[in-house]
């Protein structure tokens, strides 16, 4: 249960969507300002789904989605304020680095300075100044990686949803991105949902973690007691636990 | 000794030699002809005139053509609404249909008492240059759409998504990304366009008919060119077609070349 109701930014209440013969059934869970929950699930466990229809991209068929007390389904996309991060990062290939980053700023029409300063004050913390005028096509997977973090935290969004962000990375620069996305989240007090299939991401990343197993969200805990939690025989066999003997 | 796996490649090379000296043929006979006749053509008023009005209108139809296909296909491909598939097979049919169909339909309709008051109001259809816009434009206008509509398509969804939430209403959406990433694609596109409205014949004859200085353009040209046995005049206006289809083939080609070229860093 949440202890400070008042920091929700997040509230799903028994999400149920179907997508063909797939079932995302009865989702329920809250994530509060500052803290970052990850869902761990095998690949087609319906975890990308899930992001989906926090976003709003995918109508539920029950349940609520609400972004900081705003049903997600209710509001126009424009008006959501949610950032999202797909695995392919999807950075405007027409746009250099810096027009990515500034793209939300230059809807918001703040003056050119004044975005330009942000996108450089932004793009010193993720390291990626010198890159600013190349277009994505030139940059690498970890480059490209951090533009796209860049631009969706760049308007401080109280919602960031990432969509296995890190899974082509190598681990030196996964690592290097998991200190600054904790560092920027805790500093913009943005609520993240993460989805991925590494144990490891989720647990080095995250202060709860959920297992998304077939469509049935199995609990969400704390990230220090992932694999110490009370969890039922198929979430053990796929965290790798041994079977709980019985007595 | 040829095998006897060897016998298919060699009859679709021999069969590809024909239809390639069938067409060929053609095109080459106005090549060939047409430019010897079109020096003397040039000169007369008629050819300047039917190649002044084909370019006119064509450049006017094609404008009015994307104004219509651009949020057309745009509708259809990004709006979910009843009806959405009966308005794909009313474009899918009227582009299947003899052009000569839509010419007589739109006679029909800008014969009514309805078309008798646009012509009151000052917009003459039928027997009038107006009407060859027009029947251009209806002619294309389902082609055009099909072709934006590939170029939507071809969009990843994705970035008009994220671009959704980083703010963009969904004109800015347009305008910012969808319509910058399949420029290429649009432009080749209105060539295209461009180049079959200054060939129609079918519904512009029957709507306006083909009178001289008046409502010919360059096919019309030819058509009264060999009506009064005039074949010179006919191949000059034939050559003046040739050569603009092949340029706007030809930049078509360039442009989508260059923007796969583009999209390998996409």
């Amino acid at each position: 249960m949440d202890k400070q109701p008042s920091q929700q930014v997040l509230r799903l209440e028994n999400v149920t969507v179907r997508r063909g013969n797939f079932l995302l059934n009865q989702i329920s869970f809250s994530v509060r300002a500052g803290e970052i929950v990850a869902i761990l699930g095998r690949t087609g466990a319906g975890k990308t789904l899930l992001l989906e229809t926090i976003a709003g991209f995918s109508r539920p068929e029950a349940g609520q989605v609400f972004c900081r007390g705003t049903d997600v389904h209710q509001t126009p996309l424009h008006r959501r304020n949610i950032g999202y991060l797909y695995q392919d990062f999807s950075l405007f290939p027409h746009m250099t680095a810096a027009a990515n980053i500034g793209y939300g700023l230059k809807l918001r029409r703040l003056p050119r300075e004044m975005i330009r300063a942000r996108v450089e004050e932004m793009a010193g913390r993720f390291g990626i100044c010198r890159i600013l005028e190349q277009y994505p096509g030139t940059l690498s997977g970890g480059e490209q990686q951090r533009v796209a973090l860049a631009r969706a935290l760049m308007l401080q969004t109280p919602l960031l949803l990432l969509d296995e962000p890190f899974s082509a990375l190598d681990p030196v620069t996964r690592e290097g991105l998991y200190r600054l996305l904790r560092e920027v989240c805790g500093e913009f007090q943005c609520a993240v949902v993460l989805v991925t299939h590494d144990f490891r991401e989720a647990a080095a990343l995250s202060h709860r973690v959920g297992v998304l197993l077939e469509g049935s969200l199995r609990g969400i805990v704390p990230a220090d007691s992932l694999f110490d939690a009370p969890w039922d025989e198929e979430t053990r066999r796929f965290l790798g636990l041994e079977p709980v003997k019985k007595e | 000794m040829m095998g006897r796996s060897g016998w298919f490649p060699l009859v679709c090379g021999l069969l590809t030699a024909a239809a390639l000296a069938l067409v060929g043929s053609n095109v080459a006979v106005i090549a060939v002809r047409g430019l010897g006749s079109l020096p003397a053509c040039l000169t007369q008023p008629e050819v300047r005139f039917a190649l002044g009005l084909s370019v006119k209108s064509a450049c006017i139809s094609t404008a009015l053509c994307f104004l219509l296909a651009a949020p057309t296909a745009y509708t259809l491909t990004h709006a979910a609404f009843p009806g959405r598939r009966a308005a794909e097979v009313v474009l899918e049919l009227t582009m299947s249909l003899p052009y000569i169909v839509l010419g007589l339909s739109m006679l029909i309709l800008f014969s009514s008492p309805a078309g008798k008051q646009l012509k009151e109001l000052g917009f003459p259809v039928v027997f009038h240059q107006n009407g060859v816009i027009l029947a251009q434009l209806v002619v294309n206008l389902p082609f055009a759409v099909r072709l934006c509509a590939a170029a939507f398509r071809g969009v990843d969804r994705k970035l008009e998504c994220v671009a959704g939430l980083l703010g963009a209403s969904p004109a800015r959406r347009f305008f910012t990304v969808l319509l910058p990433l399949c420029k290429n694609a649009l432009i080749s596109a209105v060539i295209l366009v461009w180049s079959r409205a200054l060939g129609e014949f079918g519904a512009t004859l029957m709507l306006v008919g083909v009178t001289r200085m008046k409502t010919e353009t360059l096919p019309g040209s030819i058509y009264l060119a060999v009506s009064t046995n005039n074949l010179d005049a006919a191949l000059a206006s034939a050559f003046l077609l040739l050569v603009i289809s092949a340029l706007s083939l030809i930049t078509a080609n360039l442009l989508s070349r260059t923007g796969r070229q583009r999209s390998r860093y996409g």
